[in-house]
């Protein structure tokens, strides 16, 4: 061997040792875990809210539809944070619970006439579009699924949850593999369509 | 845009617009007339633009760089030179308001390097902001000049605190390296397609108006669906005999006013001008 092909053969084995060791902890899933680009952003950040509102009692424990309190998501694009009244509507009478921590900061932000400072989970940037009206309208008005499902796909599972967080990627890749299915029309029709690939359709 | 997508849709990339049977599948062909005559040049819809789409107020020095970002704009043509020559300068200037013309084979589309700017089902020449990286090759392409670049940060010096308060959240604020355009207030049109869907119709004429046209002291902008035959677009495009699909307008009656601005670029626009009617007898 001369010189020369023994410094090709350090230099290749040098750069395949670095190589190897560099890609290991990728190739075996390491502690990043799923390692697609949505897997890896999937995971929202964990939101302070003023209150821990429990969406596992609510949703999961009560069985109360979304919609009873996010009601713009039939009928507008956002799906909307309830006001605290809608909160009081009900707390008010539930007398059995009044005494729990987080019942007494509700009347405290009702007694104090402020309106709760909620904090959005799932936040789009401001050049993107997205119709909550038009999902519901289709997945569970139209094709009578239910709601947790529904909401479900862009939300996952909130009612095993206390406060929401973001666990699908929203991404626009994300949004565009389900865009690409066929989808029912409605619950009896065998109709398929997709949805809309119009750029505009999403992007202001 | 994978390559087996791009050579299965070879067609569909390299269409030429506008063909045959192109709005079979489609409930929506946005259009417009201008009506010259009553244009009175008050520019009453450019301020509606600004305020409708949050376009910057850039200021006198930037203005006269020509970095304004007006997307619809009065040209104003005096008697003076020739390129400007007027039929009667003693009358005062002769107003053309111009925006995007929503052309079918729009020349921003093909050179556009990353995609930005395409054409949308409902005949609309889309710009996509968040995709745009500012090559500025279709605002060089753009026989009208009615594309408009962000060659500063304008949200910071358009609307200091508190007069970001003022814009409109259907609109997105846009950055800087962004080229943009007018959108023929899409979001407007997005807001009726919801409402028109939710009753299971389509839009009906005078539904959707844009800021320019609902601005319009003189009514002089009419803004509609080309599609829907009962429409006043439509009627008013079939009156003044104008196809959307040729280059060349053959009239039979010479008194018909109808033109679109540039049509010889075959760039088929969307918007029909009416021409002024000048009493050549006084």
């Amino acid at each position: 061997m001369n010189s020369c092909m023994k410094k090709v053969f350090w230099a290749a084995a040098f750069w395949l040792l670095c190589g190897v060791t560099a890609a290991e902890p990728f190739v075996s899933g390491g502690p990043i875990g799923s390692q697609t680009w949505d897997g890896y952003f999937a995971q929202g950040p964990v939101v302070d809210q003023p209150i821990e509102f429990p969406h596992n009692t609510h949703a999961g424990r009560m069985q109360i539809n979304c919609m009873y309190c996010h009601t713009g998501a039939r009928r507008s694009n956002v799906s909307a944070i309830p006001r605290l009244d809608k909160c009081m509507g009900c707390h008010n009478l539930l007398e059995e619970v009044k005494d729990r921590p987080r019942i007494k900061r509700l009347f405290w932000y009702w007694e104090h006439k402020q309106a709760i400072p909620w904090k959005k989970v799932h936040d789009l940037p401001d050049f993107v579009r997205f119709n909550h009206e038009r999902h519901i309208q289709r997945f569970y008005f139209k094709q009578h699924r239910p709601v947790r499902e529904v909401c479900g796909y862009c939300h996952g599972d909130i009612a095993s949850m206390t406060v929401a967080r973001r666990v699908k990627a929203l991404s626009m890749g994300w949004c565009i593999d389900c865009h690409m299915k066929d989808h029912k029309v409605s619950a009896t029709s065998t109709e398929t369509i997709h949805g809309p690939h119009d750029c505009w359709m999403c992007h202001k | 845009m994978s390559l087996s997508n791009l050579i299965k849709n070879w067609s569909y990339f390299r269409v030429r617009r506008p063909y045959e049977g192109q709005y079979e599948k489609s409930d929506y062909k946005w259009a417009m007339v201008i009506d010259l005559d009553a244009c009175i040049g008050c520019n009453a819809c450019t301020t509606a633009c600004y305020a409708e789409n949050n376009l910057p107020v850039v200021g006198k020095t930037l203005y006269g760089k020509g970095q304004a970002m007006h997307w619809i704009r009065i040209e104003r043509y005096w008697g003076e030179g020739d390129v400007m020559q007027t039929d009667f300068p003693d009358r005062g200037a002769q107003y053309l308001p111009m925006l995007c013309q929503q052309c079918e084979a729009a020349p921003c589309e093909p050179v556009c390097p990353v995609g930005a700017t395409h054409h949308s089902p409902d005949g609309l020449n889309t710009q996509v902001y968040n995709r745009c990286v500012g090559s500025r090759y279709c605002s060089a392409n753009c026989p009208y000049k009615v594309r408009y670049f962000n060659w500063w940060n304008y949200p910071e010096r358009a609307w200091p605190n508190p007069l970001e308060l003022q814009l409109n959240p259907d609109v997105t604020v846009r950055s800087k390296g962004v080229m943009e355009k007018c959108t023929f207030c899409m979001q407007r049109i997005r807001y009726s397609m919801d409402k028109a869907k939710d009753q299971d119709r389509l839009i009906q004429d005078g539904e959707v108006v844009t800021a320019c046209a609902q601005a319009c002291p003189t009514s002089a902008i009419t803004f509609g669906n080309l599609l829907d035959k009962t429409s006043k677009v439509a009627a008013m495009w079939k009156r003044q005999e104008i196809d959307l699909a040729t280059d060349h307008q053959e009239k039979e009656d010479p008194n018909m006013r109808g033109y679109r601005v540039l049509e010889f670029m075959r760039t088929y626009p969307s918007i029909v001008y009416l021409e002024r009617v000048r009493d050549y007898e006084a």
